[in-house]
């Protein structure tokens, strides 16, 4: 559900809904606009769900939009919109593994293992060459590529420029086309969303 | 123990950029999902139709009773006539397709057309522009000035139409908007090709807008990256839009009309001779049917009863006195 006394939240789900009803409009941009949005970032959630079947997961993206289309009209800002599809993802991961015999198979997320915090801890630090670690870290990889997926806005793609391809603050706020102070307030804001929402994951 | 900010760096930069999807995932998908999203607002904008003629229904009832007056039945506003037809061409009004030849369909809003891979047809919409569809095309006219092209090839001719409309070709990718031109556009999943022949189009894709000139192809990938090549306007990949371009009647006009139209229509400059050829153009007078032949066929086919032959030098198209033909008007 939607935090009301969260702005970025209420903020987010604000223009969600302004998109959904954009999209039932016939708004052919808007329609484009939450493709690209969302669909490399609904991929990697079903992926992750479906180790080692890629074409499983095109297939539960593919049903997810579809559904997620169908339904649009009864979205009601409840949560954002990503987190609705999420939502609808997760469900159509469930009735795969359900067709397919059962819970065989199914991925253990690291959120669901106990004393992640100190887990990510661990891994933030220098890479070890342990295999257990190794395992791990591609776990942590799938969990903060989630995280960022799951940023409203421009968060994610700006913390992956600061600290991934090592922009400055000027170079991010050219390629934002806004201002330099806005930027550096943008990468704090992204910086606390992060820090929020994998606090909240685990 | 690291910060906060250290930990949200470091977890970052160890993990590492996000791993993209694959390029035929986006297209397939991307397909799917838009067929979808095209129902569904069919859809809606049906029942919102509905409701909307319920109310209205309603309130020109109750109109009428106070008036005692019946109102006349309404007409749909005709978008376009069919000009020229070669192959299969079917049409629909719903999801039923029917051969165009047994439909005798009124081109109203909603009306889709598609063409087999064999069939090829013009229709002339009612802002005055010339519509053609290549084989394999489906498009629906949407609205007076809008049409919506879900897949294939089709050519825009707007010399014709008056000024100060234009013509807005939407599909899944972009939106192409003619500004006086010769455009054609076409639509594979999630790619788009634009290709200007003569005059300019603007095309709208991901909230930026671009514009295309004369002699300047533009494509769209998958992925939305855009790239830029050249295009002469009498290159052969005009030819499909040329063969089946509607011939206007010529019978009793001049000669020097058909030229200057089958000039246009492939794409040529054209230069007579001479002065004196120029006159003799315009002073000899056309009879006869070349209704279903290509602009070319058409002119050699007239000009083979005059003293005036016609040659292809590069972009040229040059009117020129036969062999010791007169050249007096």
């Amino acid at each position: 559900m939607t935090d009301p006394s969260n702005p970025v939240m209420a903020e987010l789900v604000h223009v969600d809904r302004a998109l959904a009803h954009r999209i039932l409009g016939g708004d052919e941009e808007a329609f484009r606009e939450l493709f690209d949005r969302f669909f490399p970032r609904l991929y990697r959630f079903a992926r992750a769900r479906l180790p080692g079947d890629p074409d499983a997961a095109k297939d539960i993206v593919q049903q997810t939009f579809c559904q997620a289309i169908e339904r649009l009209d009864t979205y009601r800002g409840e949560a954002a919109l990503y987190t609705w599809f999420c939502q609808i993802c997760r469900n159509a991961v469930a009735d795969y593994y359900r067709r397919s015999g059962g819970s065989q198979g199914r991925v253990e997320l690291l959120e669901d293992q106990p004393n992640a915090r100190s887990i990510l801890e661990s891994l933030a630090a220098p890479a070890a060459d342990e295999p257990e670690t190794g395992v791990l870290r591609e776990q942590v990889h799938r969990i903060v590529e989630a995280t960022l997926d799951a940023l409203p806005g421009n968060y994610g793609t700006a913390l992956e420029w600061k600290y991934i391809d090592g922009l400055s603050v000027r170079e991010i706020a050219v390629r934002l086309d806004i201002g330099a102070k806005a930027a550096e307030s943008l990468l704090t804001r992204a910086r606390e969303a992060f820090r929020e929402a994998i606090a909240g994951m685990i | 123990m690291q910060s906060e900010s250290d930990i949200v760096e470091s977890l970052i930069r160890s993990a590492g950029r996000r791993v993209e999807p694959p390029e035929d995932a986006y297209g397939h998908v991307f397909t799917v999902a838009h067929e979808a999203f095209r129902k569904k607002t069919s859809k809606h904008r049906e029942r919102m139709w509905i409701l909307w003629a319920g109310a209205a229904a309603v309130l020109v009832f109750a109109i009428a009773l106070m008036a005692r007056w019946t109102p006349p039945v309404a007409q749909q506003e005709e978008l376009a006539r069919i000009a020229r037809v070669a192959g299969e061409v079917e049409i629909a009004t719903g999801d039923i397709w029917r051969p165009l030849a047994e439909a005798r369909a009124r081109l109203t809003p909603g009306i889709k057309i598609r063409t087999q891979a064999d069939g090829r047809v013009a229709l002339t919409l009612a802002g005055g522009e010339s519509l053609r569809l290549a084989g394999g095309t489906e498009v629906m006219l949407d609205a007076p000035g809008r049409l919506y092209v879900p897949g294939g090839t089709i050519y825009v001719d707007s010399g014709a139409r008056p000024s100060g409309s234009h013509l807005e070709v939407v599909t899944a990718v972009a939106t192409a908007r003619d500004v006086g031109t010769q455009f054609e556009v076409a639509v594979t999943g999630a790619a788009l090709r634009l290709r200007v022949r003569e005059g300019l189009v603007a095309l709208d894709h991901g909230g930026e807008s671009f514009r295309g000139q004369a002699g300047e192809q533009i494509a769209i990938d998958g992925k939305g990256g855009i790239s830029r090549a050249s295009i002469a306007p009498h290159d052969t990949a005009w030819q499909w839009a040329e063969a089946i371009a509607p011939m206007p009647d010529m019978d009793g006009k001049p000669a020097a009309d058909l030229i200057s139209w089958v000039a246009r229509e492939t794409g040529r400059k054209l230069a007579y001779e001479s002065p004196l050829v120029e006159q003799r153009a315009t002073a000899v007078i056309l009879h006869g049917d070349i209704r279903n032949l290509s602009p070319m066929a058409a002119l050699e086919a007239m000009l083979a009863t005059t003293d005036l032959a016609v040659e292809l030098n590069g972009d040229t198209m040059e009117i020129r006195a036969r062999s010791n033909a007169p050249t007096g008007p």
